[in-house]
């Protein structure tokens, strides 16, 4: 079979408007569905005739999955709200600023509007081996071409590879495991609430997904609860262009400063995983102590640790180790 | 069903990338298939107690015989261990039970290649290779035990140390196990290990391919073995064997009912 | 006659509105009744032979009306340099092999995946040393270069060229070679001698339009809508394609996405719709995607090089010595190396010089010339250089640059010709007074938290001119003056701007002109291609030409009938009249009709014989309709045509980020008189940012063990966007007109592209202070690894990593 790309393959279209018909849709079909959000990872996939399911589901006139509603002390953000709308959330600008930036940095304001906050942190890696339909783990064969004594792979993974070295692109993730989100998935066991952290998983888990949705599952929207409200954020992403890029490394961190010192810190890089990884050892060591340049060293260096770098990413360490500096010496003030 | 699991390659060809998985599925059926028929002719034939051997060399045999040393032992039972670890580890998460599988599998592995050099250290040295090795003579018997379950022929003659079907099993295992050991080597080039540089591209594609075929092969072979042997394992006639694994010696009268002492020469000096 | 009311000053092209409103059509906007579209299927690969194709299941498909091999494709000369529509043995991954054309899209893809085809895999390269290394693979069966045009042969370097060069680059037995004085003195009368071992990478075009085709036939007449640069001069290349006479072409092509150099003569894909169309008998879209265009479009050669420099303590050149090695792609051979040796000749006047090159095949996509071919490379490669001998010297970097500038006296290049003018130390000049040099330099090293501030300045140059084309015009009984331009367009606005140098001559108004152009239907005369920046210098002239010889026929029309002697007569206010006497005359209207009635060389029915057949045809085509002017650029000229560009940047560079800000860009240069202000702004600055882009961003990456690429999307080829810009953009003239063009303008396209490069590469390398990089694009990790001391991920050499 000859291979073509750039041509979408016919498939069977589904626009329901409701959350049950899209659930009920999602079991029918099971694996040879697929939901569709704001398509930009769909439509890559489709048109390079790749991913090719037989069912899908557009999640666009899904009413439930939109809007961004004030709960409790927090938001409830739709999974089908645009990157636009979560941007510009006057209450997610004011009390979650990290999240309005992370959005804010996502591609390029035609990509924001189009695109969705559960798209985003569902959107597959953008590994290029992958993306070009090769045979690789991840795809269901059994080699990585991104790690071999030839391969190039400036983009990928230093921590947390298991065969498969590709990272989680997303911007928007690593904020909301700062922000301690909760995600709302709704699938055949019902409803499933987990914390932002547990969404995402890492190769040796599944080396297929990026996340746990199963075949069945869809993401309905993300919770932000009052814990992280106003705190001092701070994020930044390292790329080659200013727009319609993804991350060669980028940092979120939400910290909490309480007589001059860090009462409590959420920090977790992206682009350098599988999953965002969460600074568990540096938030430990940070709380306690003030938030200066030496500190932030002290905390870019422990950071790094363990780092496993191929052959062409080893520039991300030192970038890591200063992006956490920054994180934590940019909120001093 | 397929046999062989095929992609293509960044160019376009076909390649073999390891064996269908639907050939777990058949190994698990025919595994299950053998354990169902020789349950169902076992309930239609039960097994009748065997006459115990006589003779000067019964005689001889003292109350207790070893028939497994300790480091027989404890090698039947880390292997054991580290088999039902690689088989689960392996297959779960193919049947879509996921967890984080790879490194208690090679490492697994790892510890299985071990005891199984040093087993056949100890064989060569310790243990007499005789006991396992199949002649032609031993053909001829199996043929009998065949004709005679089949029921057509008398019984066979009481074996040594091991009757010739467990030794036929024993070689079986050896081969699957071989086979998925010395694969499982080299697979772990292509993973990220402390033990090799990954290199993937070691190998031509499809010597991979084939590795990874063989080393499929041989541990689906081992789920129908292994379902067999933990089947046998557990029927009521073949306990006290069961538990010599544990323990170590069979009685006198276990052992002159299922031996024969002429065959395997028991001396006080040589059970301790 | 850069005085005129037109010439010079800022208008609204004809097509602007077109444009910004979606309604312009494009090649791929056109639809025919009973259209099929093709698409088609390329090489996995990136060397094989086929050995066989197996289409019957394809065929059988519902929807599918034709397929198309390299088989159906006419005999044309010189198969062994050129690559073709389709091929039998494709050369890099994505050269198409066969083409379907079906109902719709899907169709025809699905048709494709139908398709069998049996490969054998033959040895490939990607980086050229690999090649020329002893036992290194060939990119072609019988070697790996190009001789003479025509064969292949192989050339291979001894273990003993590459052991000796360690780490520099090896330098081998060269293809092409001279020397320009004595080098060794040279090198003898130096005072610093630098020697660098450099890497320019390959690049695709980029072009905005993909090179889609649709084709249909009439009654033996091929209808071709096409993306390309030039108009009329695609004729005849989609004539030779297709297999068929020039006359029996109608291309037509209004607009043009962009090409910068991939789509000269249109592309070599547009023998696919015609063909396909043909054996379909139906017409035949064929549209082409993103990646494809970044497969069978064109690309810059990359140079890996070798540059010795002689410097003397006051900076003068004493000596340069260069060696590139060309990523030649697989087929043609590129000039770019031999284009980038006269560029130093050019720019540093060296006192002696040596330049030896080797342009070595490899398995990627098909080189094009791109927006000043070699300039760019060899630009982005010595100006960094420069400056760190400036830095050595001690010496101001203008003045450096001022010292080794050439002018209107200075001979260049192998051949030693002249120039027709460069004004370059005026240039320099103008842009040190533009950003206040003395003060704008102290920026250099200035720090702000992690970041630091550099600048750079880089001189670039390129051709910018050629002469002899034809002119074709017609004022008609209506009044109005048409202009006929042979000439594509672009999005340069040339096609426009050079028509109103008639409209100066003839006084007649930009409202009662009319510009006939991007369809060889309708009678367009014989033109330059619309590329190496020619047209502004050859159709001001010819146009000039053209319009003069209009102007003649009018004086002798209304001498004719009013009486007196043609010089007697003027042509002004719409209106051939006797001098200083506007009653006395006739409307140009009615000249048209005199002209009409009077026949022969007044309306077109004869014409000077020194104009191209093109041109006679077409005015043989327009005779009768009114008072024609055809002629031919006569006015002569002695040397070469260059233009200049001075570029001055400043960036921020972050110490930890190792992100880069472009904080500010001034673009000054030497193009004769400015036809069109806001132009030429677009030309200089938006030249300069597709610059800052190899700078920066955009590079080639292949998998070297499959010889795959991987940045054929937009989004992984990463040229820059908008916020990649800086706000503060300046560009300027110096506007000296070059004394051999009547109307003083020289182009200004190609020159702008190099300094873009050069000075982004320079004042970052100011702001780390090292000059250690030695490739672009200068990137994140590559900066980072820099200014933390960690190894770098490959060598200065290693090509497409």
């Amino acid at each position: 079979m000859a291979v073509i790309r750039d041509t979408i393959p016919a498939f069977e279209l589904f626009q329901p408007t409701s959350l049950e018909d899209a659930l009920a849709l999602k079991r029918r079909y099971g694996k040879a569905s697929w939901a569709y959000a704001g398509g930009l990872d769909s439509l890559d996939w489709f048109k390079d005739r790749i991913k090719r399911p037989d069912a899908v589901i557009d999640l666009s006139g899904v009413a439930e999955l939109r809007g961004i509603r004030d709960v409790d002390d927090g938001v409830e953000i739709g999974a089908m709200s645009t990157l636009t709308d979560v941007e510009t959330h006057a209450g997610i600008q004011s009390d979650f600023g990290l999240l309005s930036d992370a959005a804010s940095k996502v591609a390029t304001p035609q990509i924001r509007n189009q695109g969705t906050l559960g798209g985003n942190v569902s959107q597959d890696t953008r590994c290029s081996y992958y993306r070009g339909g090769w045979p690789c783990y991840r795809a269901g064969g059994n080699i990585c071409y991104a790690d071999t004594p030839t391969s190039i792979n400036r983009e990928h993974a230093l921590f947390e590879a298991d065969r498969c070295v590709a990272v989680n692109p997303s911007d928007t993730a690593p904020a909301l495991i700062a922000l301690d989100a909760k995600f709302v998935i709704q699938g055949t066991g019902g409803e499933k609430v987990v914390d932002a952290e547990d969404y995402f998983i890492t190769p040796s888990t599944d080396i297929t997904r990026m996340t746990i949705l199963e075949p069945g599952d869809i993401l309905t929207s993300i919770r932000i609860p009052g814990t992280w409200k106003g705190a001092q954020f701070y994020f930044e992403k390292v790329r080659d262009r200013q727009a319609w890029d993804f991350a060669l490394v980028s940092v979120s961190s939400a910290m909490k400063i309480s007589g001059g010192k860090i009462e409590d810190i959420r920090i977790v890089m992206n682009a350098v995983g599988p999953r965002p990884l969460r600074l568990h050892d540096v938030e430990r060591q940070l709380k306690g102590q003030s938030a200066t340049e030496d500190v932030g060293a002290a905390a870019g260096e422990l950071a790094t640790l363990g780092n496993r770098p191929l052959q062409h990413n080893a520039y991300k360490i030192p970038l890591m180790r200063n992006l956490v500096k920054r994180a934590i010496r940019g909120l001093e003030v | 069903m397929n046999i062989f699991q095929w992609e293509q390659n960044p160019w376009g060809q076909d390649i073999l990338v390891r064996i269908s998985w639907d050939l777990l599925w058949l190994a698990i059926i025919g595994g299950a298939a053998f354990v169902i028929g020789h349950f169902i002719y076992r309930a239609k034939n039960p097994p009748q107690a065997a006459e115990p051997a006589t003779g000067s060399a019964a005689d001889a045999v003292p109350e207790k015989v070893v028939r497994h040393s300790l480091v027989a032992r404890l090698f039947h039972w880390t292997m054991a261990i580290t088999m039902f670890t690689l088989l689960i580890t392996a297959f779960f998460p193919i049947v879509g039970i996921q967890f984080e599988w790879l490194k208690i599998h090679w490492i697994a592995g790892l510890v299985l290649a071990g005891i199984i050099v040093f087993h056949i250290i100890h064989a060569t040295f310790w243990m007499s290779l005789r006991d396992i090795w199949i002649s032609s003579k031993d053909w001829a018997e199996f043929k009998l035990e065949v004709a005679h379950v089949l029921g057509t022929g008398k019984a066979p003659p009481k074996p040594g140390k091991y009757p010739v079907d467990h030794r036929i099993y024993h070689n079986l295992v050896t081969l699957a196990g071989v086979g998925v050991i010395a694969s499982g080597l080299l697979m772990m080039v292509r993973i990220d290990t402390p033990l090799f540089a990954r290199n993937p591209y070691l190998l031509s594609e499809s010597t991979w391919g084939w590795v990874y075929v063989l080393h499929g092969l041989s541990s689906v072979g081992l789920v129908g073995l292994i379902m067999s042997h933990v089947y046998f394992a557990i029927l009521p006639e073949k306990r006290w064997m069961t538990i010599s694994m544990i323990a170590g010696w069979v009685t006198k009268k276990d052992f002159l009912a299922n031996h024969d002492p002429e065959r395997w020469v028991v001396t006080e000096k040589a059970s301790k | 006659m850069a005085n005129g009311k037109l010439f010079g000053t800022n208008y609204s092209p004809p097509d602007l509105v077109a444009k910004m409103t979606g309604k312009a059509k494009y090649a791929e906007d056109f639809r025919a009744e009973g259209m099929l579209m093709a698409k088609l299927l390329m090489s996995p690969m990136p060397h094989a032979r086929v050995r066989n194709i197996d289409t019957r299941a394809a065929e059988a498909m519902e929807g599918v009306h034709a397929i198309l091999t390299a088989d159906d494709l006419p005999e044309t000369d010189n198969l062994v340099g050129s690559d073709r529509a389709l091929t039998m043995e494709p050369m890099y991954q994505g050269e198409p092999i066969l083409a379907v054309a079906a109902v719709d899209e899907q169709t025809a893809a699905n048709a494709i995946e139908a398709i069998r085809v049996d490969y054998e895999p033959l040895p490939f390269v990607i980086n050229p040393l690999d090649s020329l290394r002893p036992g290194g693979p060939n990119a072609r069966v019988g070697g790996n270069t190009v001789k003479d045009r025509k064969d292949v042969v192989e050339i291979k370097w001894t273990a003993q060229d590459f052991a000796e060069a360690g780490e520099e680059m090896p330098m081998g037995q060269p293809e092409e070679e001279f020397e320009l004085g004595d080098i060794a003195k040279g090198f003898e009368e130096a005072d610093l001698v630098l020697d660098e071992t450099l890497y320019h990478q390959s690049q695709s075009h980029h072009p905005l339009e993909s090179r889609s085709c649709m084709a249909y036939w009439q009654n033996d007449k091929l209808y071709i809508h096409v993306s390309t640069q030039s108009a009329q001069r695609t004729a005849p290349g989609v004539a030779r394609q297709v297999g068929i006479d020039p006359t029996q072409v109608v291309l037509i092509a209004e607009y043009c996405g962009g090409g910068f150099g991939s789509k000269i003569g249109g592309t070599v894909n547009m023998a696919i719709a015609a063909l396909l169309s043909k054996k379909a008998g139906r017409p035949v879209m064929h549209r082409v995607t993103r990646s494809e265009e970044n497969a069978y479009g064109r690309a810059r050669p990359g140079f890996q090089g070798r540059i010795k420099v002689g410097f003397k303590a006051d900076g003068r050149i004493t000596a340069f010595d260069m060696y590139l090695i060309q990523d030649n792609g697989a087929y043609g051979r590129s000039g770019d190396f031999t284009s980038a040796s006269r560029c130093v000749s050019l720019n540093y006047t060296p006192l002696n010089m040596r330049f030896r090159g080797i342009s070595i095949l490899t398995n990627t996509p098909t080189r094009a010339a791109q927006r000043a071919p070699g300039g760019v490379q060899i630009t982005a490669m010595v100006e960094p250089v420069i400056d760190k001998a400036a830095k050595e010297l001690n010496l101001d970097r203008i003045e450096i640059r001022k010292i080794n500038a050439p002018d209107n006296d200075t001979v260049y290049g192998s051949n030693q010709h002249n120039v027709t003018s460069a004004y370059v130390r005026e240039t320099l000049d103008k842009a040190a007074e533009m950003v206040n040099w003395e003060e704008f330099k102290q920026q250099s090293g200035r720090t702000n938290g992690s970041k630091v501030t550099g600048v750079g300045v880089a001189l670039s140059s390129y051709v910018a001119g050629s002469r002899g084309f034809d002119g074709l015009m017609v004022i008609k009984p209506d009044g109005n003056l048409y202009v006929h331009q042979g000439i594509g367009n672009l999005g340069t606005h040339s096609t426009f701007d050079t028509a109103r140098v008639a409209c100066d001559l003839l006084d007649i108004p930009w409202e009662n002109t009319v510009v006939v152009w991007g369809n060889t239907g309708k009678h367009l005369p014989h033109s330059s291609v619309q590329a190496g920046s020619q047209t502004t210098h050859a159709h001001t002239r010819a146009n000039l030409a053209a319009a003069t010889a209009l102007k003649k026929n009018l004086q002798e029309i209304a001498a004719k009938e009013l009486g007196g002697s043609p010089d007697s007569y003027d042509v002004s206010g719409g209106r051939v009249h006797r001098k200083g006497n506007r009653a006395s005359g006739m409307t140009l209207a009615h000249a048209a009709e005199r002209a009409i009635e009077l026949g022969a060389k007044y309306d077109g029915h004869e014409v000077a014989e020194d104009i191209n057949e093109w041109t006679k045809t077409a005015a043989a085509g327009l005779a009768g309709q009114g008072a024609m002017g055809a002629a031919k650029d006569n006015y002569g000229g002695e040397g070469d045509l260059w233009s200049f560009v001075v570029g001055v940047a400043k960036v921020e560079v972050d110490r930890e980020t190792g992100a880069v800000a472009i904080q500010h860009y001034t673009a000054v240069c030497d193009t004769g008189s400015v036809m069109n202000p806001r132009g030429l702004k677009a030309q200089i600055l938006g030249g300069s940012v597709q610059g800052f882009g190899l700078a920066r961003s955009q590079k080639w990456v292949y998998d070297p063990k499959w010889g795959v690429p991987f940045t054929q999307r937009l989004y992984n080829a990463k040229p820059p966007s908008i916020l990649d810009v800086p706000l503060e953009m300046e560009g300027a003239a110096i506007e000296i007109p070059d004394p051999q063009n009547p109307l003083g303008a020289k182009g200004i396209g190609e020159a702008p592209f190099g300094a873009g490069v050069a000075a982004v590469l320079c004042a970052i390398q100011d702001a780390i202070g090292e000059f250690d990089l030695k490739r672009s694009p200068m990137m994140t990790d590559l900066i980072i690894n820099q200014l933390e001391n960690q190894a770098q991920p490959y060598k200065v050499l290693e090509t497409d990593v």
